[in-house]
């Protein structure tokens, strides 16, 4: 009598195996498993807001940021900033502030407007050291500050 | 090293009318260079990039941009605008080596 796993059937189950491993994988990588750490700057970044801004409260609202959460190219990440914050000649908002946690410079980029811009908006590209939080602070005449930020994952070192 | 580093380039909308907040994108040539690369011999290559960006529109200030050497190569920078004149838009770019670059672009209200 023939041995009961045969040549043939041994690769059919194999190949049955392994794709039914392939099917979880794929399952267990879509979950969000991974969503980065959490929101909270660590000290070097608070000390580089301490620098910047002093102990005003910093508030999250009335900032959009539009990046990619995974950035093709970590030498260009696009940043997409958006205010709904007044412009008018009384009330504005005086800079848009780009920080990113694990960047050589922290502090990336400062942008400082008038009422004359009409829009607190802004369009730019920025490279990263590695995965991070990439936060925007928009600071109004009024000395309010908003923020808002988000995760970008990157896979290599843009900062070249 | 490049030969074309400071050739500034402002992108305005095609038509525009008085007191609309319209799109400008700035883009200038620059290596912009964080100076922690090293050559094939492996020596360090220096910081340069632009760290100081002024916009002016009809002799007023506008907008003043303050840069790290994180920004990309090739600066590209897009604000809004509200077009209140018809005045000349000018961008100045300054690198941390001395480099001072112009570039402007006449704001003209709709050609009817």
């Amino acid at each position: 009598m023939r041995d009961p796993l045969s040549r043939r059937t041994f690769f059919k189950s194999s190949a049955l195996a392994l794709a039914a491993l392939a099917v979880t994988g794929s399952g267990v990588g879509a979950s969000p498993l991974v969503r980065g750490p959490d929101n909270e700057p660590d000290e070097q970044v608070k000390k580089v807001l301490r620098e910047k801004f002093g102990a005003r409260q910093i508030r999250e609202g009335h900032v959009t940021l539009d990046v990619p959460d995974v950035a093709p190219d970590s030498r260009e990440v696009p940043l997409l900033i958006e205010c709904d914050l007044p412009m008018t000649a009384s009330n504005y908002v005086k800079g848009i502030h780009i920080v990113v946690d694990h960047n050589p410079d922290i502090y990336l980029a400062g942008f400082d407007f008038t009422p004359a811009i009409g829009a607190a908006t802004l369009d730019t590209r920025i490279k990263m050291r590695r995965s991070s939080q990439v936060r925007v602070i928009a600071e109004t005449s009024g000395g309010e500050l908003w923020t808002t930020s988000r995760f970008v994952f990157t896979s290599l070192n843009g900062c070249v | 090293m490049r030969d074309d580093i400071g050739q500034g380039k402002i992108i305005l909308p095609v038509k525009i009318s008085r007191d609309a907040v319209i799109n400008v994108r700035a883009l200038l040539s620059h290596p912009m260079l964080t100076g922690m690369s090293r050559d094939q011999a492996g020596i360090p290559i220096p910081a340069y990039f632009v760290n100081d960006v002024v916009v002016t529109y009809g002799g007023e200030h506008v907008a003043h941009f303050v840069w790290t050497s994180g920004i990309s190569r090739d600066p590209f920078v897009g604000f809004s605008l509200r077009a209140s004149k018809e005045a000349p838009l000018t961008i100045t770019w300054k690198d941390n080596k001395g480099g001072v670059y112009t570039q402007s672009a006449d704001i003209k209200f709709g050609a009817a």
